[in-house]
């Protein structure tokens, strides 16, 4: 051969292995780059979550008072020291605003990529308040009371809250995505139930799509994070339905759409004939673990711990992502899966202290709250 | 061609590709310093510390940098493969070599920097697990160390001083 | 030494008006380990009254504290703060009981809290009625764009009046909307802005109803009107001037603050130490059993103890007190605690055993062995005396300055001691003061080996050490696991390796000839049987590891490679330096030397950046070496550390009355 062909095929391996190497490095940097400052920062928060021993602390609290002070040390002490009078209901309104600036803080810190998921995420506030208002109006409670100072559009479900007839609310939600669900609701084309599984519908839709249309492991995670919350929500509609004993049509309008579960097994666990041998269908997916746990509450007819073994279940699938990808968006997902499960549990505190529950039923309580 | 344009090569791939590699690392480690110490002032020196380790790969090309302008003479004034013989270009090509694989190694600052990255993230959530931290980023190093090993037996078995 | 600490298991039941003080007794003697005791027909212990009182005073008082600090003239910092922290005074408190600590805290805090309180109050509806006054002076602003007099904006009995702010393109939809949901009972004022356009609208007051959810829909933003007369410009003036006057007041009572803190700072940090360990105590009582007279507890305590912690038990409970002292049994091997015991010169290593694990209580300690080692190991990549000896001189001074503190700096500082040691003498072997600078100068230096000439030479020595280290590791193993029991896994896992190494290193003699090869060859075939076999016993599948456990030993020993690498390094950027400095030298602007002056900073500067850098790789690299090369070999770390039930003081001390 001649010494020009050996240059030649020389020079043209470096060239490959040059732009071989560049496009891998420069694809590492855009993967993990975003990523480094929001998962540092939001570990460094982790740090600060409350241990069971805090919480068996804080159930010691006997009155609302001791509670909050108990708090003064913490992240939540700016939200409580805002208020003049503590309540339970206060102090959720505390909480619910602590929450609220946690969405916002991810939305902030996270890349541009994703960070619109957390606003989704906070949607799904929206979602509940809508719905639990509508429900309100519409059994003539108090609507006030069931809204959490949460979501993406506050004022308007205040205003709601507020508003004198069903025809005002529709007025409100003029122009929103909401607006033709509800229509519908009043034109009594729906009932309030098939009008607030719509509700979850177009929220997990947009979820869902918005996971779909990422790339590489953000869709992996987002989307097995989204899947599972669709699981819970259909799981949860079949076996309460098997409990009532409604026909397998009837449960098919109340489902959404289709998440990790196959629709083979979904058409299983519709046909069976009641909850025990659900259960065995349910065994033999990746969800047996849960079963496997609450068996015993599930025979009685007991679905609260299901849910709460379910959320359970979530949030241990997202910290064992965390695990795998230690700089990718499982970090901030299980955070505030996190977040909303101490929340949660802060919340139960003040309101059992303000019921005056002795602190070890209190404890028990609270070990029992996902 | 002719053998300066191998040495010049050499010298400039093997500190330019892991410099640059080294400040991409410091780089993602940086961002997750700023993240760890803005929640809690304490991180600020076990982030120092991890953020610091990809630094060493641009010291590798850097000693690889000056070992072949020595070798080579263009550091004591006169270039000594000046002549386009066969032994000045053989020995032209390998300080390309050497620095070639400093550098080319030196791209395991950019892991280096992620895995400290997660690693700062880790040691603000507990601080206990600092030297784990530390070692997981230290094993990207070793593949740099295999590449200087390699470059300094290059440079000294096959041009010497 | 090479075994952990004797460890015996200890049971007391007492009485329960002893509890408090036994439990005190331990806290602050910190040698026992209190475990969980699962007794069925005794129920578990809880906090009573004042054990949950000091809970929340703890975090009470770490607010105030934390309050108080911030308002604390602080004068301490700096490097000789770094070198010599000042020692904080341990004050004596003499404890009776915790009934009396926690009033004596609850009285202390009725007189104190309020006047920190009423400070923090001040100073919070201060800053509020700043932050008011700014929003106001803001909306003031926004509003001056109308100039209208602020009190048609307030709201009469028939007419309501709303101002507030609208997205641009939502602007002329809401008015359309209103003019029709009103009947044009409507009446508006609007001013256009970047984005947005502001809005005031006057309507009647029982059309109120229906124009609210419109302004909803379109997210109409609110403005609250502040309070006062005249235009907004004239308010604006007023404002400004109320504004100066309270970040005025805001001074005042900073002033006063930083009063209360040098009052009662030290006072109140010193009570949160104590309820803080009384907290730690409260915490612990949910291992302890009792019944209505009696408790009992149980845990770990290292056998040197005993003697004397029992004779204190007796001294408590003035003998009415059972006690049992038991050796551990094979069952319970792996529930014992593991406290590493090493001689004196030899235990700030244990830090470095610890970080990995422990071993288990039947296994061997390392630190020994690690002591000279990792010492060695960081001399040898380090390499250079004067780089020795500066890292010698700083942790001989910061053993010093931190000998009462007894904290991480002060065993690190040890190591670091150990360290430069090696480092010196490998400097001197390899004849490396700074680098080359005395060759450059000049000088003739006395050396054994040039690292840089003689490469290939370290190599080989890095490589020898590599193989030596592995092979004490190995035979480590073997030695424990013999001793054990495991005589099958002592000689597929380990006895395996030591062959092979044996076979290698008698290839290498027998290739200078020094013996006949077939010894070599013997050895070696010999120990890959027994390698090959340990990998097939963990069934078939597992012979598809055979190729890569095997090039995983190859890895493991070139990676000492390392040695060779970092020692080169150290003296390459140390040449680095010197070159630049020897070009800069010279340099001259007309007569003024200039160059000497920027090369001697540049050489004082990059030794020091060269050192900080160099020994921060050889502490990183020589650690690693032994986590994953030596430990790999032989150690899992998988044992359980010892975690006494220990009291922190750092400014307070007990005085506990029998």
């Amino acid at each position: 051969m001649e010494i020009n062909t050996i240059t030649g095929i020389l020079d043209t391996t470096l060239a490959l292995i040059f732009t071989w190497i560049g496009y891998k490095t420069s694809r590492i940097i855009w993967k993990y780059t975003p990523y480094s400052y929001p998962n540092a920062r939001i570990r460094a928060m982790e740090a600060r979550f409350f241990t069971e021993q805090r919480f068996s602390e804080l159930a010691e609290s006997k009155t609302l008072n001791n509670f909050v002070m108990n708090l003064e040390d913490s992240d939540y002490k700016p939200y409580l020291s805002k208020l003049n009078s503590y309540t339970a209901e206060t102090i959720d309104r505390a909480f619910d605003e602590a929450l609220a600036d946690t969405y916002a803080l991810m939305f902030k810190i996270l890349p541009k990529r994703v960070r619109q998921f957390f606003n989704l995420l906070l949607e799904e506030w929206d979602v509940r308040n809508i719905s639990s208002v509508v429900k309100a109006k519409l059994y003539g409670e108090v609507a006030r009371d069931y809204v959490a100072e949460l979501g993406t559009m506050i004022e308007k479900i205040k205003a709601m809250a507020e508003a004198k007839t069903m025809e005002e609310i529709l007025v409100i939600l003029e122009g929103t995505e909401y607006e033709e669900v509800y229509q519908k609701l009043l034109l009594k084309e729906i009932s309030v139930e098939e009008f607030e599984t719509e509700l979850y519908r177009m929220h997990y839709l947009k979820l869902l799509n918005f996971a779909l249309s990422r790339g590489d492991e953000e869709r992996k995670i987002l989307e097995e994070f989204v899947k599972l919350k669709i699981d819970k929500i259909n799981i949860l509609t079949i076996l309460r339905a098997k409990l009532h004993r409604l026909s397998s049509e009837k449960i098919k309008s109340m489902l959404l759409m289709e998440g990790s579960l196959s629709q083979r097994t979904i058409e299983t666990l519709l046909n069976v004939e009641d909850l025990s041998m659900a259960l065995a269908e349910l065994d033999s997916t990746k969800y047996s673990e849960i079963v496997r746990e609450v068996r015993e509450e599930l025979e009685k007819g007991d679905l609260a711990s299901f849910e709460v073994a379910f959320e359970k279940f979530i949030r241990r699938k997202m910290i064992e992502f965390t695990r795998f990808y230690p700089l990718s968006v499982a970090v901030p997902v299980s955070y505030i899966l996190q977040k909303e499960s101490e929340v949660r549990k802060l919340k139960a505190i003040a309101k059992l202290i303000e019921d005056k529950i002795k602190p070890e039923k209190i404890k028990t309580i609270i070990g029992e709250i996902p | 061609m002719d053998p300066i344009v191998y040495v010049a090569l050499g010298a400039a791939l093997a500190a330019g590709i892991a410099g640059a590699a080294s400040s991409f690392g410091v780089g993602i480690a940086g961002a997750a310093a700023a993240g760890a110490v803005a929640e809690d002032e304490k991180n600020f020196k076990n982030a120092l510390i991890l953020q610091g380790l990809p630094m060493t790969q641009s010291i590798y090309g850097l000693i690889t940098l000056f070992l072949i302008l020595l070798v080579s003479g263009i550091l004591g004034g006169t270039f000594k493969f000046a002549d386009s013989t066969q032994e000045n270009i053989i020995k032209s090509a390998i300080l390309l070599g050497a620095g070639l694989t400093v550098g080319l190694t030196g791209l395991s600052a950019i892991p280096q920097g992620i895995i400290a990255s997660a690693g700062i993230g880790a040691v603000s959530k507990n601080p206990k697990t600092f030297t784990q931290g530390i070692i997981f980023a230290a094993m990207a190093e070793t593949m740099a160390i295999f590449g200087l090993v390699g470059a300094l037996i290059m440079i000294i078995t096959g041009v010497g001083f | 030494m090479f075994k952990p600490d004797e460890m015996v298991k200890i049971e007391v039941i007492t009485l329960n008006r002893y509890k408090d003080k036994l439990l005190t007794y331990f806290h602050e003697e910190g040698v026992v380990e209190i475990r969980e005791i699962s007794v069925e027909i005794a129920q578990k212990d809880v906090p009573n009254e004042f054990y949950r009182k000091a809970t929340s005073y703890s975090i009470g008082i770490s607010r105030l504290t934390e309050f108080l600090k911030s308002f604390k003239t602080e004068t301490k910092g700096g490097i000789k703060e770094f070198f010599f922290p000042t020692p904080e005074v341990k004050k004596p408190y003499k404890y009776k009981g915790i009934e009396e600590l926690v009033k004596e805290v609850e009285s202390f805090l009725e007189k104190v809290e309020p006047e920190i309180k009423a400070i923090e109050q001040k100073l919070n509806t201060l800053s509020t009625e700043i932050e008011r006054i700014k929003t106001n002076i803001s909306i003031l602003e926004l509003l001056s764009l109308l100039n209208i007099d602020i009190s048609y904006l307030r709201s009469t009995k028939m007419l309501e009046i709303v101002a507030g702010l609208v997205d641009r393109e939502k602007f002329k939809p809401l008015i359309d909307e209103l003019n029709t949901a009103l009947k044009g009972r409507l009446v508006h004022v609007e001013k256009e802005m970047k984005a947005q356009y502001l809005v005031v609208f006057v309507i009647l007051r029982r059309d109120y109803d229906k124009a609210n959810p419109i302004l909803a829909k379109y997210s109409f933003e609110r403005i609250e009107i502040p309070e006062g007369k005249g235009t907004p410009r004239e308010m604006i003036r007023e404002y400004r001037h109320l504004l100066a006057e309270k970040e005025r007041r805001l001074e005042d009572v900073k002033r006063e603050a930083q009063k209360l803190a040098e009052r009662y700072h030290d006072k109140i940090a010193f009570y949160q130490e104590l309820m803080e360990n009384e907290r730690d105590k409260a915490n612990i009582l949910s291992n302890l059993v009792r019944t209505n007279m009696t408790f009992a507890l149980s845990g770990w305590i290292p056998k040197s103890e005993v003697l004397r912690i029992v004779k204190g038990i007796e001294k408590i409970t003035e003998g009415k007190v059972y006690t049992s002292i038991k050796n551990p049994t094979q069952d319970e091997l792996d529930d014992i605690p593991i406290k590493l015991k090493n001689p004196k010169p030899l235990r700030p290593f244990e830090m470095l055993t610890e970080m990995f694990g422990v071993p288990k209580y039947n296994e061997f300690d390392p630190t020994p062995i690690l002591a000279f080692t990792y010492s060695f190991f960081f001399g040898f990549m380090l390499t250079d005396a004067i780089y020795g000896l500066i890292i010698g001189i700083t942790a001989a001074l910061l053993i010093k300055g931190h000998k009462h503190l007894k904290d991480g700096t002060y065993k690190f500082s040890h190591i670091l001691l150990w360290s430069s040691f090696f480092t010196i003498l490998m400097g001197i072997l390899f004849g490396s003061y700074f680098g080359d600078i005395l060759q450059r100068a000049g000088f003739k230096v006395p050396m054994l080996i040039d690292p840089l000439k003689d490469a290939l030479i370290v190599l080989g020595i890095a490589l020898a050490i590599g193989l030596m280290h592995l092979f004490i590791g190995y035979t480590l193993g073997f030695i424990v696991k013999l001793k054990n029991g495991e005589v099958k896994d002592a000689i597929l896992d380990q006895l395996s390796w030591m062959l092979i190494i044996l076979g290698v290193v008698s290839f290498i003699l027998s290739m200078q000839g020094m013996m006949p090869d077939i010894i070599a060859k013997g050895l070696f075939g010999a120990g890959f049987v027994l390698f090959i076999l340990s990998e097939l016993k963990n069934g078939g599948l597992a012979a598809l590891l055979i190729i890569s456990d095997f090039f995983g030993f190859i890895g493991n020993w070139l990676s000492y490679a390392r040695l060779m690498a970092l020692a080169l390094a150290t003296s390459g950027i140390a040449m680095v330096i010197n070159i630049l400095v020897e070009m800069i030298w010279g340099v001259k602007i007309g007569p003024v030397p200039i160059g000497m002056a920027i090369a001697l900073i540049l050489f004082a500067g990059g030794q020091l950046f060269s050192t900080a850098i160099n020994a921060l790789g050889a502490f990183v690299h020589a650690l690693r070496l032994h986590y994953v090369e030596f430990f790999g070999t032989f150690y899992s770390g998988e044992g359980k550390r010892f975690e006494p039930f220990k009291s922190k003081r750092r400014i307070s001390k007990l005085e506990i009355e029998v």
